[in-house]
């Protein structure tokens, strides 16, 4: 059998053929790092709903979006029936969305961002054409988009479930109006909560320390605002409270965004008192506990080494 | 094997010919607490399978941080591929893949889903990723087991997992820090031919960070040695490994005998371990070493002209020479 | 004697049989330990030591059951593979906390003379956490020496060492084991082995494949023909002259000389001179290609 070796590495003969299965060089294209970062923007973003990790991945994902809906639901059909709208659009329900969003946060961010500590991965991606910050913007601006579809996708719901029953244009107009501060605040609530959810799991490989911390961050701070503000005469509404108690809320970051909403005009009543002078205070602590998420998260990530 | 090599990059870039795929130039890093990892290492690293050795802290896995950009040197340079790590670190990144020591692997992922995500960390688009990630697994020798998580894996098959990852963005050089630890001995085989291979027929460069010898003996063209951050010695291997002018002899039995037979036609001899060694004073040595055993009736085990070993490089007994550091 | 003796020992976990009917004697002098990963070496020292119990057989050393036998623990030392230092404490404090734990009548002589064997006497006062993988090996060797046990156990000990680390620790166990004691390490890296141990114990699957000194072991296997090449001044012509031989099975030009497969090899060791010399062949080089202990290895573990 005579075989000629064609310039491809085949071999050719009589009747037959040897393809070249040996080693190709890539002569494709290669992406630069705007597109590495969003490729593992979007893997993150899987995570985050346990999307491509089995049944149980999804379990808390989906459990959570599912109650964050609720109220929505439940008034888009009663506002079908003839009663209004009562759910408010800039507030939600505060209790409901704070614990949700807590139990969302405490669980996924650790997908994200333990589960590569622990495994030890991450001198594989800093090996790679892509600089040390851009891992952990990847992961931020993933789970940000996360958090904000479990706060804005139920207000869109609400919304719709609204203006199906509302008659007219003026009245969708009402709507539309009262629905845009909402989603405003609601970033801001996505904002925060996922800057702060990546930076204490940002701190351990563990998920279940991981989601523990969180968990109990976010739960005494919020208990310790509350009972502070009860403890020193807070009161919902329009009349005044007294300064203590107007300061407690600073204590936790659902209670801050409450203040943040209010201090920006947001008139709907909430358990954290009106601050009114204090207000800017509020937006204050937002940026403070902000930074220190995102310098947290820098810091954690310029100082992996290569093991 | 050619000198030189063109180096083809990705989108047509006019390629780069070079003799050396690593030079660094009084390369230095300080740490904080005066700690020296490197002290003005100067040493060109040849194409084809470089073995990188040294003690623990001898600065080889500074000397790879610094290579793929990770960490800034001190004073002094690094050129890889024919760039600078200080200007182009996301290049060199590009062309270099990275096999790491330890344990990085995530357990709950298939092996397919891992290098594919690699791939696209790497730079290559979704589909050439999940083609070039076929691929390297195969090259690597992983089949069904790729399907399967990670975390089902044997820790020969993770080897190949984190070598196939190091292959998958199409590097034209590779940095292999141990790669054969934890396997058993048909593992280490089979890890260091797919090596050997890739070296050879696959064209690309590699540097094999190891604390075997033997290892890199049987794989390397070239060896660089690093001694408490400068050079200790960097020579191709058949220099290393140069031949002596002894030829080592093993009979089963015997041995005693030979000696004295040996030295009655006039060949000095002595005894190290199993063998006899004896001075090869040209050609003719070979021959009365023959008819000498074939006389006495002996069982001949082993004839070899004894070669130096990498080894002998460590033992104490050698004084550290610094020799003038160069391309191999 | 420090002679481990073990007599049909299994020892199973549920369903899996992690060593399976071993029957082997272990002397003075170093043995090595092979196996694929997963074989039961690990188990098998841990066995010997008297921390795991057999499931069925016996196990002594030195004439006495290591299991459910607190004075195994004078008997035994154990140098695991796993790091089970405490990094905070110093090389000093760690290896006299060993001994006072083992109830030495005098911890500090005993703490200072193992660490002078492990040479580890300028670095004891540092903390474990400062000290090289070298170093945490050699400490961990100085411990499992201080109550002197006859017998010293080491699983994977080359685990991370450098060359020059490795070549001390070798000259170390090599001493130990020409003081008498006997010394069973286990280990992958077969260079080593073949360097350090005179006998060796070969597990593969939880059952025992071969003891003993691996060429001896390889001049066994009858079954299979002896490789060797050869390179002389006319190796086709030997060539022919050797497919001559009853002794020679298999000859074949290779670029790197002439490979030829015995099945006799005592027969082929003796002639082979003789007809070089006859057919007037200048032999430059013989050599058993398979006779390594990676060759032997690897056929005890594919049957």
């Amino acid at each position: 059998m005579s075989g000629e070796t064609a310039t491809n590495g085949e071999i050719a003969g009589h009747g037959g053929v040897i393809h070249d299965l040996g080693y190709q060089y890539y002569e494709g294209p290669r992406l630069g790092r705007a597109a590495i970062i969003r490729a593992l923007q979007w893997h993150s973003l899987r995570s985050a709903f346990g999307i491509g990790r089995g049944v149980r991945a999804k379990i808390v994902p989906v459990l959570t979006f599912a109650i964050m809906c609720l109220p929505a639901v439940a008034n888009a059909i009663s506002a079908a029936r003839g009663g209004g709208r009562i759910v408010p659009y800039d507030t939600y329900l505060f209790r409901l969305r704070g614990l949700v969003m807590v139990i969302f946060v405490a669980a996924q961010a650790p997908e994200l961002v333990s589960r590569d500590l622990r495994s030890h991965v991450l001198p594989l991606y800093f090996c790679r054409p892509m600089r040390r910050l851009d891992y952990p913007l990847a992961k931020l601006a993933a789970f940000t988009v996360a958090c904000l579809a479990l706060v804005e996708i139920p207000l869109l719901l609400l919304y719709l479930g609204t203006i199906v029953s509302a008659g007219g244009g003026a009245a969708i107009w009402n709507q539309t109006k009262a629905l845009i501060p909402g989603l405003l605040i609601g970033v801001a609530w996505a904002v925060l909560f996922a800057a702060i959810g990546l930076a204490l799991a940002s701190l351990t490989g563990r998920r279940a320390y991981a989601t523990g911390a969180i968990a109990i961050y976010f739960f005494l701070s919020w208990s310790l605002a509350s009972i502070l503000i009860g403890v020193t005469g807070g009161r919902p509404g329009p009349a005044a409270s007294p300064l203590t108690s107007r300061l407690a809320g600073l204590v936790s970051p659902p209670t801050v965004l409450e203040g943040v909403r209010q201090w920006l005009g947001g008139t709907s009543i909430s358990p954290v008192p009106r601050p009114g002078s204090v207000g800017v205070l509020y937006g204050v602590m937002f940026l403070v506990l902000l930074g220190a998420s995102l310098g947290g998260l820098a810091a954690r990530y310029r100082k992996a080494g290569l093991s | 094997m050619s000198d030189s090599r063109v180096i083809e990059t990705a989108a047509g870039e006019p390629g780069v010919t070079e003799t050396s795929v690593i030079e660094t130039q009084a390369l230095t890093k300080r740490y904080p607490r005066g700690v020296t990892a490197l002290d003005g290492l100067t040493v060109a690293f040849a194409p084809g399978i470089t073995g990188l050795i040294g003690a623990n802290g001898a600065g080889k896995s500074t000397l790879i941080k610094i290579l793929l950009g990770l960490v800034p040197p001190t004073s002094g340079r690094a050129i890889v591929l024919g760039r600078d790590t200080a200007a182009s670190a996301e290049r060199i990144r590009t062309l270099t893949g990275y096999m790491p020591e330890h344990d990085c692997l995530p357990p709950d992922v298939t092996g397919t889903e891992f290098v594919t995500h690699l791939g696209r960390m790497s730079g290559l688009p979704a589909t050439a990723a999940k083609e070039r990630a076929a691929e390297s697994l195969r090259h690597v020798g992983l089949h069904e087991e790729r399907y399967r998580l990670i975390g089902t894996y044997s820790t020969g098959m993770k080897q190949r997992v984190k070598l196939a990852q190091a292959l998958v963005g199409d590097p034209r050089l590779l940095l292999l820090d141990e790669p054969t630890t934890g396997l058993d001995p048909g593992g280490r085989a089979a890890m260091l031919d797919l090596i050997a291979r890739i070296g050879g027929e696959f064209g690309i460069s590699i540097v094999v960070s190891s604390h075997l010898l033997g290892e890199v003996e049987r794989i390397c063209d070239h060896l660089v040695a690093l001694e408490r951050g400068g050079l200790l010695r960097a020579d191709t291997m058949t220099s290393f490994t140069r031949v002596s002018h002894v030829l080592a002899v093993e009979v089963d039995e015997g041995r005693q005998e030979l000696a004295a037979e040996l030295t009655r036609r006039g060949l000095a001899s002595r005894p190290d371990e199993r063998a006899l060694l004896v001075r090869l004073e040209g050609d003719a040595t070979y021959d009365v070493v023959r008819d000498v055993i074939a006389d006495l009736g002996l069982p001949l085990n082993r004839l070899e002209q004894r070669r130096r070993r990498v080894e002998e490089l460590f033992r104490d007994d050698q004084a550290a020479s610094h020799a003038p550091g160069g391309a191999a | 004697m420090s002679t481990i003796e073990l007599s049909h020992v299994s020892r199973w976990y549920g369903n899996v049989v992690a060593i399976n009917d071993i029957t082997m004697t272990i002397g003075p002098g170093v043995t090595g330990l092979l196996g694929p990963n997963g074989a039961g070496k690990s188990t098998l020292l841990h066995l010997i030591s008297g921390f795991l119990a057999p499931s069925r057989g016996e196990l002594t050393v030195a004439g006495t059951a290591s299991w459910h036998n607190p004075g195994i623990y004078r008997m035994v030392g154990l140098v695991p593979e796993r790091d089970s230092v405490y990094s905070f404490l110093t090389g000093e404090a760690f290896v006299r906390t060993t001994a006072q734990l083992h109830k030495l009548p005098d911890p500090e002589a005993a703490t200072r003379r193992a660490i002078g064997i492990v040479e580890m006497a300028d670095a004891q006062d540092r903390r474990i956490s400062t000290y090289s993988k070298g170093m945490r090996q050699r400490i961990k060797v100085a411990a499992a020496l201080v109550h002197d046990p006859p017998v010293l156990l080491l699983d994977e000990p080359f685990n991370g060492m450098d060359p020059r680390q490795r070549l001390h620790m070798m000259d170390l166990l090599h001493r130990l084991g020409e003081q008498g004691r006997t010394i069973l390490f286990s280990s992958h890296i077969l260079e080593e082995v073949e360097r350090l141990s005179g006998t060796i114990q070969v597990i593969v699957a939880g059952r025992l494949a071969a003891s003993g000194d691996f060429r001896a072991i390889r001049r066994l296997m009858t079954s299979r023909p002896h490789v060797f090449m050869v390179r002389t001044s006319d190796d086709r012509r030997l060539g022919a002259c050797l497919i001559g031989r009853p002794a020679v099975t298999g000859v074949e030009l290779t670029g790197r000389g002439l490979q030829v497969r015995a099945s006799d090899y005592g027969a082929f060791s003796r002639e082979l001179a003789v007809l070089a010399r006859d057919e007037g062949i200048r032999l430059r080089e013989l050599l058993p290609a398979d006779e390594s202990l990676e060759s032997v290895f690897a056929y005890l573990v594919e049957t």
